[in-house]
């Protein structure tokens, strides 16, 4: 693939996507720097306005995830062989990033004394090194570490770029190919958190406060995520989408169609103990829909851009519900197996 | 000579990287372990050299409080 086609990847759709994904660690990159300033600032008596330095850490995070994703890119080329966290290891990683979320946003709120055990804390022999080779202490020690982590949290389109790298069969090429898509994601990624924070100091009066709400509802976000990808019966967005889709007629046929905004229809209803062939009807498709999880199934497919994709499942007894997502635990749909059996398949 | 202090004014894991930094400032002090989770302060140093209170002087001037756990 063109390089300059990975960085408007990058650029425009990755961008997007991962932030979705990604933001809980960054999210954590900025409440650890705004603690710190939001303390020195407090500590010095200042009378001038606070205004955290948020700039260096969220640079700092890029940089780590651009290098991380970039030695990936390198050994996916070099292994040539799939190298995919399962759906249900994903969900249980989204399960721990959303714990330890909601854990420290509590502890800014001061609810409990245990849940001073949510915070990453480096080892002083580390800390001690670090703070003597640098005038700035450990402060960046924390987003270096959480922008390595991200290579654990692909988004959809992140993931076909690694499929392409590990294509390439190249260390040099799949280096050079994630390098140049991670660039693309970064300017959205710093705007971003740089703007949305800025916006924050103007009421710095409730900035810790806002980023505790802001890390317990992101927390939030990634065990609905991790719901929806174990195949769950429950999670908040599954329930909403169900509703949605029940408010609509019971829909049949084969076809999904894939598109910008998810599956559809939402729920098909189809023959119950017959083996079935669905088909995954993607036009010029470029969401994270693409990336096609079915956990019960233990089906996992990235589709073409634009093209019909042919599924196979199973009999099914009458009554069952599979649950299907997209890899990052969006568009929550289902297959119901109500229908009598049919004579085609 | 190691002592350990209760420090409750830590607010934040910074707190403890901020008061382990104290180890370049103070004469005398060999090393300092803080602990944001357990809020203490483990200090190793040369009793010939300092005492327990300039410890604390030290501490209360970058804005924290110390007192020494009993042992």
């Amino acid at each position: 693939m063109d390089l300059i086609v990975a960085f408007i990847t990058g650029l425009t759709t990755g961008g997007l996507g991962c932030l979705a994904v990604q933001g809980g660690l960054l999210t954590s990159t900025l409440a650890h720097q705004i603690e710190q300033d939001m303390q020195a600032h407090n500590g010095a008596g200042s009378t001038h306005k606070f205004k955290p330095h948020i700039a260096q850490p969220i640079l700092f995070f890029l940089l780590a995830k651009l290098i991380a994703y970039t030695i990936l890119g390198y050994l996916l080329g070099a292994v040539g062989s799939v190298l995919q966290l399962t759906p249900f290891m994903q969900a249980i990683l989204y399960f721990a990033i959303g714990i330890f979320m909601i854990g420290n946003g509590l502890r800014m709120f001061n609810v409990h004394p245990i849940f001073r055990y949510f915070v990453i804390e480096p080892p002083s022999a580390l800390t001690r090194y670090i703070r003597r080779k640098s005038k700035n202490g450990a402060s960046f020690f924390t987003p270096l570490l959480l922008g390595t982590l991200t290579i654990f949290l692909p988004c959809g389109v992140t993931q076909a770029m690694m499929a392409t790298a590990l294509g390439t069969g190249s260390p040099i090429q799949g280096a050079i190919l994630m390098f140049s898509f991670i660039l693309g994601t970064s300017p959205l990624f710093f705007s971003v958190a740089y703007f949305a924070t800025r916006l924050g100091s103007a009421i710095e009066k409730y900035f810790t406060r806002i980023v505790a709400v802001t890390m317990l509802i992101m927390g939030l976000v990634q065990i609905d995520t991790g719901l929806n990808l174990s195949g769950a019966s429950f999670s908040i967005s599954r329930t909403v989408s169900i509703l949605q889709a029940y408010a609509l007629p019971a829909q049949t046929g084969r076809s999904i169609e894939v598109n910008e905004f998810g599956y559809f229809p939402q729920i098909l209803h189809l023959p119950a103990n017959q083996e079935l062939t669905i088909e995954w009807v993607t036009r010029n498709t470029q969401s994270c829909a693409r990336s096609v999880v079915v956990p019960g199934l233990e089906y996992q497919e990235i589709l073409p851009v634009t093209g019909r994709t042919e599924f196979n499942i199973p009999p099914q007894e009458k009554g069952a519900i599979i649950r299907y997502t997209c890899s990052m635990g969006m568009y929550p749909s289902q297959f119901v197996f109500d229908l009598e059996p049919t004579e085609t398949n | 000579m190691k002592k350990i202090f209760n420090v409750p004014d830590m607010t934040c894991p910074n707190c403890a990287m901020h008061l382990e930094g104290l180890e370049d400032e103070i004469p005398g002090v060999k090393s300092i372990t803080a602990s944001y989770k357990k809020l203490t302060m483990e200090v190793e140093f040369d009793e010939t050299n300092l005492t327990i209170e300039q410890i604390i002087l030290a501490a209360n001037e970058i804005g924290y409080h110390p007192e020494l756990k009993p042992s």
